[in-house]
């Protein structure tokens, strides 16, 4: 496409920092930054249900264990978290050798294993809490009607603690977001990586790091939108009628 | 002769240390309409709560049509032995709340088509079509697609109604409808109880409304602490009661 870029040159032209070459940077580091909390986010939901659900049982031996994950997960830095996965992974006995390493050597897995298993516990308390709170009475209509456990969990409990739990989560999500930025100090590009590298070169810290907040800024917005799109359809029984 | 659609033998249940009922039994004829009534306390609604099972009682039987509900001794009291046959048993009686207990999250009609579907297994075009007959008989066809929330106390309880009797139960277990409702909402769901009623409907009753009580039922039951006190026609319990418990329990006390 020789016509945007030269159209991007003309625009850039006579400017040191935002040049086509450091757009290249920051797009890569926005498409880093996009994988990796969209990947964690839905790998780390998935989780979450699950986890959710054990972590409500009445039986300890099911709870505590997911209990102490979450306890673990959100009791630490994410930082820490990930220094731990990232340099701790080539300590695992054979791991250079096998099919994995080209995986692992990059930054990516390991910080999309950190930034996965942080979501994931801290949405399992999210959806704890939500399914903890549905109506007792809703719960004892199910169990008259006739449904069973597992079909009372599916149709009645998940689905409307899933509306309760909208609103945090998408303050999770947004966190996420956010907290993807410390992936830049494992030498992952993302979107803070891409200001650190473009700052390190030229030693302005003004342009690339406000050009990179107005991005998350924007990310943000969309996530708002996206969430507040969400609540207006799911959430429409919460919403007294206007006839 | 056709078996008993519920029958319940000497049903007792204990919270802790209290004996809540101390052995209550009751036989629901087909288009029998039963009534509880009593004090608070008197363990009217834990007995009705007994008869699906929302309770487990301590001891006693549970019949269905001749099927008796089968239990087992584990560590934590007395369970049933096969939760496939509660859950049978609980599709053929459906229950309507107090607090009426629709789905919050579900407009009025996916309440009414939800148990039909998953339960009965019934086809979604089929359970709608009932459940619009059954919307517009409990007079509530503007309200289908309204959300529990966006409906007042007495929309809420002809709606529950109206989800009970999508299940085509046999019997009807009616735990307090009315207690929970404004004076003015409680005329209209009398209203659909007692036109169930003459329809034949087999209904048991926990209510507060004696002119329910004395016009509508075949038996009204009188508990007290956990035991039936008195038991029989309408007339014979509300028109001559017999202890001076029932006496001044029907005497208005104002």
């Amino acid at each position: 496409m020789p016509d945007i870029s030269a159209w991007f040159n003309d625009l850039l032209s006579g400017n040191l920092i935002f040049t086509a070459t450091t757009m290249g940077y920051y797009w890569t580091g926005l498409v880093t930054t996009t994988q990796l909390v969209f990947l964690s986010l839905v790998i780390g939901l998935v989780l979450a249900v699950p986890l959710a659900i054990l972590r409500s049982s009445k039986r300890k031996w099911i709870s505590l264990p997911v209990y102490l994950f979450t306890y673990v997960f959100r009791g630490t830095p994410l930082l820490v978290q990930l220094y731990i996965i990232y340099y701790g992974v080539v300590f695992f006995d054979g791991i250079q050798e096998s099919v994995f390493w080209p995986i692992f050597r990059e930054a990516f897995y390991p910080a999309l294993i950190a930034f996965t298993l942080n979501t994931a516990a801290y949405t399992t308390e999210i959806f704890r809490g939500a399914i903890k709170a549905t109506a007792k009475g809703e719960i004892e209509a199910a169990r008259a009607y006739g449904m069973s456990q597992g079909l009372m969990m599916r149709r009645i409990i998940i689905p409307s603690a899933f509306r309760r739990a909208l609103p945090a989560y998408g303050n999770e999500v947004i966190f996420m977001l956010h907290a993807s930025a410390i992936a830049s100090v494992v030498t992952l590009m993302d979107l803070t990586g891409a200001a650190r590298y473009v700052y390190s070169r030229f030693y302005t810290p003004f342009e690339p790091f406000l050009f990179v907040a107005l991005i998350y800024l924007c990310l943000t917005f969309a996530i708002l939108f996206f969430f507040r799109f969400l609540e207006k359809k799911l959430l429409a029984h919460l919403k007294p009628q206007t006839p | 002769m056709a078996a008993t659609p519920l029958e319940v033998r000497n049903i007792k249940k204990r919270f802790g240390d209290t004996e809540v009922l101390k052995g209550l039994s009751l036989e629901a004829q087909k288009g029998d309409v039963i009534t509880l009534i009593g004090a608070s306390g008197s363990g009217k609604s834990t007995f009705l709560r007994c008869m699906n099972l929302l309770e487990q009682p301590d001891e006693g039987e549970i019949i269905l049509h001749g099927d008796t509900i089968r239990f087992k001794e584990t560590r934590h009291g007395r369970e049933p032995a096969d939760w496939k046959q509660v859950v049978q048993m609980r599709a053929k009686l459906s229950m309507v709340f107090q607090n009426f207990n629709l789905w919050a999250h579900m407009t009025l009609l996916q309440n009414i088509i939800e148990a039909p579907i998953h339960v009965l297994g019934k086809s979604r075009k089929e359970a709608t079509d009932h459940a619009h007959a059954l919307l517009e008989r409990v007079g509530l066809t503007a309200r289908a697609n309204a959300y529990p929330a966006q409906m007042s106390g007495g929309q809420q309880q002809r709606g529950a109604i109206a989800r009970a009797l999508a299940m085509d139960p046999e019997v009807m277990l009616f735990d307090e409808p009315t207690s929970a409702l404004d004076p003015e909402l409680v005329g209209d769901v009398l209203k659909v109880m007692r036109d169930l009623a003459n329809e034949g409907r087999t209904m048991v009753v926990v209510t507060h409304e004696m002119s329910f009580a004395r016009d509508v039922s075949s038996k009204v039951i009188y508990l007290h602490q956990g035991l039936v006190e008195e038991a029989g026609t309408p007339d014979e319990v509300l028109g001559n009661p017999q202890s001076p418990r029932l006496k001044q329990f029907l005497t208005p006390n104002y």
